[in-house]
């Protein structure tokens, strides 16, 4: 049971990125992606990254990492997903057209969701947080 | 759900409490994978509705650039045509990956095209906007292939991962829970059988207790 669970939580997380990379240093590369850490890669369209480059500006590229991480609460019956970098919650908010929160985290609901996984759905991530789900121990 | 129990080699303590810790494992699990399969479904369903719509683009695409063919063969030549659809662009390139979507690697296709369409005014007007429309296609049909592959995979993730929950909400838990409830009945009952033996036991001493004093 322990080997099932341990297995599950690896087929999510284990794709995540091993190492995220600068929107600008994206742009340069000829086919943009990032290493995960299962070996394999996960690409950006270019045309997704240039979108992003132009909401925010060549200032804040530099300082957005992508991809940018969704950490996905079921907690409730709808999935609600949490943004906590402050320059993708930038980014994220110019796309929805939506105030910016006072504080971070930003929560993002299937609305949302449905909207952003059309402008920058390549650049975006999903995280399940098992700290929440399964409590401290894990 | 299941009214079965587990088979139990011997009903001892260690066991019971090992069932216990066993429960709380596969409930723990059982969350994660609900979660997971809402996530899964969510996106399921968005790909879905997406296909749906760039379907219905496509074919409306088809049916227009079809008749802007059928409008300028006569027209131009086809030698001129061939010609012109190889050096629209200076160079243009499918580009196959993949990208992860909730724990699924889905593909992503993409077409690259190098620099701008020539499109200055030797060429025929019509010649110009049949290449347009097809352009167009060919990206909506990449973007059609991407979405419907997507979906392929991640019903496949969905049937897996809610086969895992069913059995795990309908089958394992109920019976691990059942199991536990059998062992707990058995210890009281035998905490019930000492008790009556002790007391058993309790009134032969005192019996015999009785006996001795009298006698004495």
């Amino acid at each position: 049971m322990e080997r099932l669970l341990r297995d599950e939580l690896k087929a999510v997380n284990y794709m995540l990125p091993k190492k995220r990379k600068s929107l600008k240093e994206l742009l340069n590369e000829e086919y943009p992606h990032v290493p995960l850490r299962d070996g394999s890669t996960h690409m950006f369209r270019r045309s997704e990254l240039q979108r992003a480059c132009n909401v925010l500006g060549e200032e804040l590229s530099g300082n957005l990492f992508l991809p940018i991480i969704l950490e996905m609460r079921a907690e409730l019956k709808e999935v609600v997903a949490e943004v906590g970098d402050p320059v993708a919650i930038k980014l994220i908010c110019r796309i929805l057209d939506i105030n910016e929160p006072e504080k971070p985290p930003l929560r993002l609901y299937p609305v949302h969701l449905r909207v952003l996984r059309r402008e920058i759905g390549t650049l975006l991530m999903y995280a399940i947080s098992f700290r929440r789900a399964l409590g401290e121990e894990f | 759900m299941s009214q079965q129990t587990l088979r139990v080699t011997r009903p001892t303590k260690i066991e019971l409490i090992r069932l216990k810790k066993r429960v709380k494992v596969a409930k723990r699990l059982h969350k994660v994978l609900k979660d997971r399969l809402i996530i899964l479904t969510q996106e399921l369903i968005m790909l879905m509705k997406d296909a749906v719509e760039l379907r219905q683009k496509v074919c409306d695409k088809v049916q227009e650039c079809e008749s802007l063919l059928i409008k300028s063969t006569p027209l131009i030549d086809p030698s001129l045509m061939e010609s012109y659809a190889h050096t629209r662009y200076g160079k243009v390139e499918g580009i196959i990956g993949s990208r992860v979507v909730a724990g699924v690697r889905v593909p992503l296709i993409e077409v690259r095209r190098e620099g701008k369409p020539r499109e200055s005014p030797e060429y025929p007007i019509l010649l110009i906007l049949t290449s347009r429309c097809f352009e167009e296609l060919l990206d909506l049909t990449a973007r059609l292939g991407e979405i419907e592959a997507s979906i392929t995979r991640l019903g496949a993730e969905v049937a897996r991962v809610k086969r895992r929950v069913n059995a795990l909400e309908n089958v394992l838990i109920p019976r691990m829970e059942n199991t536990i409830k059998f062992l707990e009945f058995k210890f009281e009952e035998r905490e019930r059988e000492d008790k009556t033996r002790m007391k058993k036991v309790k009134q032969i001493l005192a019996r015999k207790e009785g006996t001795v004093s009298a006698s004495t």
